[in-house]
């Protein structure tokens, strides 16, 4: 073919073309790392720099939808009837290792809130009643804890923030929207600092 | 700019006057503007190292600053092409037939060990049982990303070059193609009696006549025509059909460009996950729930379809004799599912082949097992564990099943059991085996451990193995129960009971946004293909020369690629139809011929 030479413009017109092509398709499936790597968004701050660990200001927190079930101990409990009180909600299961060393710190935070207008409610998954009160004796955890196996509030929560596997921890503010989420263990001081801003902040705000 | 200066003194005899930059210090870059030599730079830059070209235009900083407006040349500055050779040659070499079949090849090469090799994604429990069965192999496999083939980066390396490679050779083919499908035909040649196929005959019009006769019949058969310029002397028409072969291929090529685009939806904003249901239980379609869960680049957990699936029951069917004994005829998993919260529960039997279909994901049944039921009472006699623990097949002909028991809340001491369940117990030189796959006799044998199950230090673990560093065996040997039986650990630690059985099942869930789409795809690549490989591309030319008695009328035909066949025919049938016009109310001269080439 003689037309080498004179397609030459045509052809680097055309090479340009599938660069850019190529170009879209690298940018595509690098959007993934801009996502894994992005920082955070506006109205969110990491406690003590952990990323697992975020508090939402006011005006960035998402209204937590209403669920209801029942406790192990076969009590009903409806997160709706809670409003005016910071709550803090726990996902948990017995068989979790993740849940199994944050017990202690649980027990102990909901013992100093107990009186302080601080309600803790567990949620616990994948689990059986049996197994979950053996852990609640274990670890002396008081408060209730719904019985959902099939982790459907996990699936209606995560509307609000993503419910990941147990465990995952919400503190909720007096008005129902989350205030601070940890994703994974809770340590003492982490979640003391969320319930204590979630407390400070005022009602309807 | 003093640098500039500089070189200029440097060369004081330059000969360029007014040029600030003489051409002998810079080679390359004034040289390569012009096409041909650019082109032989091109085709001779392996020799040209990569730091040739880029040494040579060093010398001046900025070349393209220093070009002269005034220049005769007048051709606009250029980037210098430093380095571009390089990258071009790579890029010819990865858009190229040979290097996309190699890829290809690497591809198919690549997902061998995904069918050999249990995979995490499919069957996390068959992964687990090769971990235990191969100690000392199954790490090696691990490093080398072998149990999750699909998503190793080495794989990921393979299909994206092999997607560049594919983009970057269909999108120009598409560009010429798209081309070709609209270039109108060449003019006729001037002897068309050369040509494969060609006859010639008298006719009593005029030359100008005959050709408009001609175009005009040939024009009402859907041939593209190419008429003679203005204020050209000669008499002619070309005329071409069979454009579809060029609008098939360009058909092909668009819908495999598609076919790409859609495999990289499916893996942006598809995913797949796992979970192990057993009889009696149900789970939400949301991270917290599932076992596995591998999201899309671009799908975030709070992207699932807010499904639920409850199993009723689940039942396996065994051949009882022959050859085939043992070997499954049927399964069936009895499920009920809600497509959002709320929604009425519908019943839908699962099987191998059938998947559920519900909000555009699929549903699979993939696997299948024992759950035996165990209770634990501890020292104090609390019952401490109540729970059907799923046991994973190590013997899928016989449904021999491995699985531990962890009771984390018994005090004072944690408790652990590893242990066996057969479906169909039997004593094999006193050794406990199955004999079928179907729960007609099972038993479990256990051996009994307490200390620290490594459970509260929030290391996650496998629920599958127990860890036995900080555990010390209660029971001398392994004991066996059958259902509702129970043993009484030594020194009062304790009561284990097997109080019955469940089945679980295991499903895969799968969102492929870019199945329908790959499909759609699929077909219309299949179909341009067809169409290129059916239709043919052929050229008619009708010259006519002025005679005496009328004109000489010459018909040359040209098939251009005679995939099938027939132009023979269709040509002859073109030329009578084209004489019969061309001398209708008149006799039919005598000197005709057509020949074959």
């Amino acid at each position: 073919m003689p037309s080498r030479l004179v397609t030459t413009v045509k052809g680097r017109k055309r090479a340009a073309v599938s660069l850019a092509a190529v170009a879209a398709v690298l940018l595509a499936g690098g959007l993934w790392a801009a996502q894994a790597s992005g920082g955070t968004p506006n109205g969110e701050t990491y406690v003590d720099g952990n990323p697992s660990a975020v508090l939402y200001d006011t005006g960035h927190r998402a209204l937590v939808p209403d669920f209801s079930g029942t406790t192990l101990a076969g009590v009903p409990l409806r997160l709706a009837t809670y409003r005016g009180t910071v709550v803090v909600l726990n996902f948990w299961g017995s068989w979790c290792a993740p849940c199994r060393s944050e017990g202690e710190t649980l027990a102990a935070l909901s013992g100093r809130y107990a009186h302080a207008g601080v309600s803790f409610i567990g949620v616990d998954e994948n689990d059986t009643p049996t197994n979950a009160e053996a852990f609640e004796q274990g670890f002396g955890i008081k408060y209730p804890s719904l019985n959902d196996p099939s982790a459907s509030i996990a699936q209606a929560v995560s509307s609000a923030v993503l419910i990941s596997s147990p465990p995952t921890t919400l503190v909720i503010d007096r008005t129902g929207h989350v205030a601070g989420a940890i994703f994974g263990t809770a340590t003492y001081s982490v979640l003391n600092t969320m319930i204590s801003k979630a407390m400070t902040g005022k009602a309807g705000a | 700019m003093t640098e500039l200066h500089a070189s200029q003194e440097a060369v004081p005899d330059s000969t360029v006057p007014g040029s600030t930059v003489p051409c002998s210090t810079v080679p390359c870059s004034t040289v390569a503007d012009s096409a041909p030599a650019e082109e032989k730079a091109t085709s001779t830059f392996p020799e040209d190292g990569p730091g040739g070209r880029a040494a040579l235009s060093a010398k001046v900083p900025a070349p393209q600053t220093n070009w002269d407006p005034a220049d005769p040349g007048g051709r606009p500055p250029q980037t210098p092409p430093v380095n571009f050779g390089w990258g071009r040659w790579a890029w010819r070499q990865l858009t190229s037939m040979r290097t996309a079949l190699v890829l290809l090849f690497l591809l198919a090469l690549g997902s061998i060990p995904g069918s050999l090799l249990p995979q995490q994604g499919q069957d996390p429990a068959a992964v687990q049982n090769y971990f235990t069965s191969h100690p000392a192999l199954a790490p090696w496999l691990n490093h080398l990303g072998l149990f999750n083939v699909f998503a190793a980066p080495w794989f990921a390396a393979i299909y994206l070059l092999l997607f560049a490679s594919l983009v970057g050779c269909v999108v120009p083919r598409t560009f010429r193609l798209a081309g070709a499908a609209r270039t109108p035909p060449p003019r006729a040649p001037r002897n068309l009696g050369r040509l494969p196929h060609s006859a010639s005959y008298h006719s009593a019009l005029a030359a100008d006549e005959a050709v408009a006769i001609a175009a005009a019949a040939l024009g009402g058969k859907r041939f593209r025509l190419r008429r003679p310029a203005e204020g050209d002397k000669t008499y002619w028409v070309s005329a071409e059909k069979g454009y579809l072969r060029e609008a098939g291929n360009l058909l092909f090529h668009l819908a495999l460009l598609g076919v790409l685009v859609s495999i990289a939806i499916g893996g942006l904003f598809g995913y797949k996950a796992n979970k192990l249901m057993i009889e009696g239980g149900s789970f939400s379609n949301t991270v917290s729930a599932l076992d596995e869960f591998h999201p899309g680049r671009l799908v975030t957990g709070s992207d699932l379809a807010p499904f639920s699936i409850t199993l009723k029951g689940f039942s396996a069917n065994y051949y009882t004799s022959g050859e085939s004994r043992g070997q499954p005829s049927s399964f069936d998993a009895r499920i009920s599912y809600s497509s959002s919260p709320g929604a009425p529960a519908k019943p839908y039997d699962l099987r191998i082949n059938q998947p559920l279909n519900v909000d555009s994901l699929k549903v699979y049944l993939i696997g299948h097992g024992y759950a035996p039921e165990f209770t634990v009472t501890d020292q104090s006699g609390k019952v401490v564990y109540d729970e059907a623990t799923p046991f994973i097949p190590a013997n899928t002909g016989t449904f021999e099943s491995d699985g531990v028991v962890k009771v984390p809340d018994a005090s004072p001491t944690q408790l652990g059991f590893i242990g066996v369940f057969v479906p169909t117990a039997v004593s094999v030189n006193g050794v406990l085996e199955s004999a079928f796959p179907a729960p007609e006799l099972p038993a479990v044998s256990l051996l009994g451990y307490e200390g620290n199950l490594g459970i509260n230090s929030g290391i996650p673990q496998s629920v599958y193995q127990l860890d036995t560093t900080a555990m010390t065996q209660v029971t001398a040997k392994p004991f066996l129960l059958q259902p509702g039986q129970s043993f009484t650990l030594p020194g009062g630690r304790g009561k284990i009971t097997f109080t019955g059985y469940k089945q679980w099942v295991s499903l895969a869930i799968t969102y492929d946004p870019g199945q329908v789409p790959a499909l759609v795809c699929g077909i219309l690549a299949l179909a341009g293909l067809l169409l290129s490989f059916l239709v043919r591309r052929r050229r008619v030319f009708v010259r006519a020369a002025g005679t005496e008695e009328g004109s000489v009328v010459t018909v040359g035909g040209l098939a251009r690629t005679d995939a099938g066949g027939g132009f023979e025919d269709e040509f002859a049938e073109l030329v009578a139809q084209l004489r019969a016009a061309h001398n209708e109310g008149h006799s039919v001269g005598p000197t005709e011929q057509q020949s074959e080439a």
